[in-house]
């Protein structure tokens, strides 16, 4: 029976073809435009985490004094995170920001390249799930005891090295030697979501090197470096003894309990720092906060505002759409009455006269779909070279394979329904009378 | 020609057709008219004079990774150098770019005690040379610019002196001139304004204070990273990348030069997601006002077909063509009338939910009258076109059956 009625509908499709394409143009439009807010929102409120997202937690401290900044900094002090990483309570804990610097290697016909460099500590693989093809992370005794190891990605890895496992080889980041101990495989979690604060559709980094080389080395810091009170940074070490926040503190907490545990730690951390004289904004009752990983990608608005707006106002124009459609399915249909009149009239039941039209409408919607995802496909790619985010936003996400048609059919048969009604309840004999 | 009450009662006889035409549009409005005032909001923050000659102002980074270098000497040499080159007409080094969305920001406080003394409102804070106000193109329009010999190499360094833009400068100083006065950073460090630039904006284009600026005679001279901004005619800007470079490079070829872009490249980057978003709801409504005439065109279509003998009769009793025509015309905006009043309330309600949900300002009522002006436009246009096709119906139809 189905076949059968596509088989009319199609029939009906095509005897009047000027007003199908508009149909079919107008819904496509509809369902493009939705899909490309909807996939730009997708692919931006994704969490790379996953199932460990409530595991992970980024530590912010409320250290600044009062009538400054009147929220948590995304970052911590240098003091303050090499005394979180004292604390034995998270499984993992993992310092981090983000470098940069002039990378080559000795032999190698390619040119120095400036990268951006991750410092960090030995279990950031393991916390955020980074794939090794070759070696892995550094020893962890390295945390404590700086030493010039490093681990860098296949990329980095083709570009300098020519490819395969170059563990123990060396690269130089400036005119340090650095002994290469891991090769971690493609990797691009996206958003970036162990750090979004620079950008976070931006590529991860490149090079890992360890965080306790940070005094001895002297890492620029390529991301953000807050302050909120006058405090020159003439050498590296007023920097590291300043009140400037610039480190992300991640620690991996995996129940309720360790977060009870680790936040009992932080309030009586900030009471002794209180003690010290730091902490100075009394107008607080807490001066810590733990995020979990979906928390603080809400947190940094990840997902832009516009895009929000953008959805708002595309749903609104795929009701538009569907008015319109309706309008003109109304119309087609009720051309056709005296056609149904007869059909009726030799014995098709109302339910069988208003699936044969829903069948229609369905059609028509999922030719829109079709075409609408092609729209949207097209619409993305643009946006994205705009945009310069070609890899980050010119796709689709492969949830769109069952919004497209989902939507197309629900909006096809949401405008269908009135008409097929309407037309299902034709009387045979008024057009049997004026034939 | 207009007369109401008999089209009023046919389209109380349909309802269903009028009704859709009346949701369709009252929808529409409600969508132009946000999607409108965002796009004219979008496109005046993309207006704002930055104060600087965008398309002139080359700006690149350049890195020293060599181990053996004499970081304040270098760069004495490579402003030397960039000063040299044929058709650069000014050199600064800097420690962030305008427009860029990175950079510095800071603030001054009134007073020597941080205790007591009033902090003024977060600038971006340009550190550079005495080339920096020619560089940039900036219009000083009080006080003076600040002297080679004035410059300093450390932000601790005694003998401060800044330009601070003109909208900055009345924040702080109200009526007051801002030339000569002083300002301070923690509690030792004294700062002299002697001089207010016109315009000149900050580097974070969605800023509160993106106005705010602030430029000091600190050349800073210890880091292996520095950014240079370099002023040229238009028309030489595309080749000065190679020369540069070259003759950097000849100088010390241990060193990474990258990042060239104009000022304006900058600008553009920054604004990229408002242009797409003022694009993007550009489009979309274009393409609702086509899917909204090209509907009501059909619907108006099988209108016709519908009411052919009515038309007839209404001919043969001595309706003129021009009638015909009225009466669709009439039926229009009637629909468009009271869907562009719903519309315009629902429109109104829309805009304040994108206020309070958004870092959207208030939409003015003018937005939903103007959409409505224009929908009538376009709908008259899309009824005008079948409408006249009825009215050459001849009266003859009426007397046969249809």
């Amino acid at each position: 029976m189905l076949t059968h009625y596509m088989d009319l509908g199609w029939r009906s499709i095509r005897k009047t073809p000027v007003l199908s394409a508009l149909m079919v143009m107008a819904i496509s439009i509809g369902i493009g435009i939705t899909l490309i807010s909807l996939n730009v929102f997708q692919l931006m409120s994704h969490n790379p985490a996953g199932e460990r997202s409530s595991v992970l937690h980024m530590t912010q401290l409320w250290s600044q004094g009062p009538d400054s900044w009147e929220e948590y900094s995304a970052n911590l002090t240098y003091q303050d995170t090499m005394n979180l990483r004292q604390s034995d309570i998270p499984v993992r804990s993992v310092a981090s920001f983000r470098s940069g610097g002039a990378i080559h290697a000795e032999g190698s016909d390619a040119e120095p390249e400036m990268r951006s460099i991750r410092v960090t500590d030995s279990e950031f693989f393991a916390m955020f799930s980074v794939p090794f093809l070759y070696g892995g992370s550094w020893d962890k005794s390295v945390d404590m005891e700086a030493a010039h190891v490093v681990v860098i990605n296949e990329d980095l890895n083709r570009t300098f090295l020519g490819g395969g496992n170059n563990v123990g080889k060396i690269i130089y980041l400036d005119v340090t030697p650095y002994q290469i101990v891991g090769i971690i495989d493609h990797w691009m979690p996206r958003p970036k979501y162990y750090d979004v604060t620079n950008g976070s559709m931006n590529f991860a980094e490149s090079i890992y090197v360890p965080f306790s080389l940070t005094p001895h080395e002297e890492f620029p810091v390529w991301g953000n470096t807050s302050g909120w009170q006058f405090e020159p940074l003439i050498t590296y070490n007023d920097r590291l003894l300043s009140e400037k926040t610039w480190i992300q503190f991640w620690a991996e907490l995996p129940d309720e309990d360790a977060q009870m545990q680790f936040s009992q730690w932080l309030t009586s951390y900030v009471e002794q720092q209180q003690a010290l004289g730091r902490f100075t904004d009394n107008t607080r009752t807490s001066w810590m906060r733990l995020l979990d990983v979906a928390e603080y990608l809400t947190d940094s608005e990840v997902v832009p505002e516009d895009n929000r707006i953008m959805i708002g106002l595309s749903a609104l124009f795929l009701a538009v759409c569907l008015v319109n459609i309706l309008g003109l399915l109304l119309t087609k249909f009720l051309k056709r009455a005296p056609e149904v009149g007869v059909r009726r009239a030799i014995g098709a039941s109302r339910r069988q006269i208003f699936l044969q039209h829903m069948v229609e409408v369905s059609l028509i919607g999922l030719l829109g779909g079709v075409i609408g995802l092609v729209w949207a496909w097209f619409g993305l790619t643009t946006l994205a070279d705009h945009l310069g985010m070609e890899e980050a936003l010119g796709r689709l996400d492969p949830s769109m394979w069952i919004m497209t048609p989902s939507i197309a059919l629900g909006a096809a048969m949401l405008a269908g329904m009135y008409p097929a009604w309407v037309i299902c309840r034709t009387q045979p004999s008024v057009y049997l009378k004026s034939q | 020609m207009f007369t109401i009450k008999p089209v009023l009662s046919s389209l109380m006889r349909s309802r269903t057709g009028p009704l859709l035409l009346l949701l369709q549009i009252v929808l529409s409005v409600a969508i132009v008219a946000n999607a409108g005032f965002i796009i004219q909001e979008r496109l005046a923050l993309m207006q704002r004079s930055s104060g600087i000659a965008e398309q002139s102002v080359l700006s690149f980074s350049l890195y020293n990774f060599g181990e053996k270098v004499n970081l304040p000497q270098q760069l004495k040499r490579d402003l030397e150098i960039l000063r040299n080159i044929p058709g650069i007409k000014a050199a600064t080094s800097t420690n962030m770019l305008p427009l860029s969305g990175s950079g510095w920001s800071d603030r001054f406080i009134d007073g020597p005690d941080p205790e007591t003394a009033k902090s003024t409102p977060g600038f971006a804070w340009y550190l550079g040379g005495e080339q920096m106000v020619d560089t940039l193109g900036v219009n000083v329009i009080e006080g003076r610019n600040f002297r080679a010999d004035e410059l300093n190499h450390s932000i601790t360094d005694s003998g401060m002196k800044a330009l601070m833009s003109a909208p900055l400068a009345k924040e702080v100083f109200g009526e007051e001139s801002a030339v000569g006065q002083i300002m301070y950073q923690g509690s030792d460090n004294q700062i002299e304004i002697i001089g207010v630039v016109e315009v000149l904006q900050g580097a974070w284009v969605d800023s509160d204070q993106f106005d705010y600026s602030v430029i000091q005679n600190i050349e800073l001279n210890e880091n292996r990273s520095n950014q240079f901004m370099v002023r040229a005619d238009r028309r030489d800007v595309p080749a000065l990348e190679e020369t540069i470079k070259q003759a950097l490079r000849a100088e010390n070829p241990d060193r990474v030069i990258r990042n060239f872009n104009t000022l304006r490249e900058l600008k553009d980057m920054s604004y990229a997601f408002h242009a797409v978003m003022a694009g993007m709801l550009s489009i979309m409504i274009i393409l609702l006002l086509v899917i909204t005439s090209l509907g009501l065109s059909g619907m108006v279509m099988f209108n016709i077909q519908r009411r052919t003998k009515q038309i007839g009769t209404r001919r043969a009793l001595g309706a003129r063509k021009r009638d015909i025509v009225g009466m669709f015309l009439v039926e229009n905006w009637l629909i468009c009338f009271s869907g562009g009043l719903l519309g315009g309330l629902l429109a109104m309600e829309l805009g304040s939910q994108l206020m309070t949900l958004f870092s959207l300002p208030m939409m003015g009522w003018q937005w939903p009258a103007m959409t409505v002006a224009g929908l009538l436009v376009i709908t008259t246009v899309a009824v005008l076109l079948p409408a006249r096709k009825a009215a050459l119906i001849s009266p003859a139809i009426a007397t046969r059956t249809v």
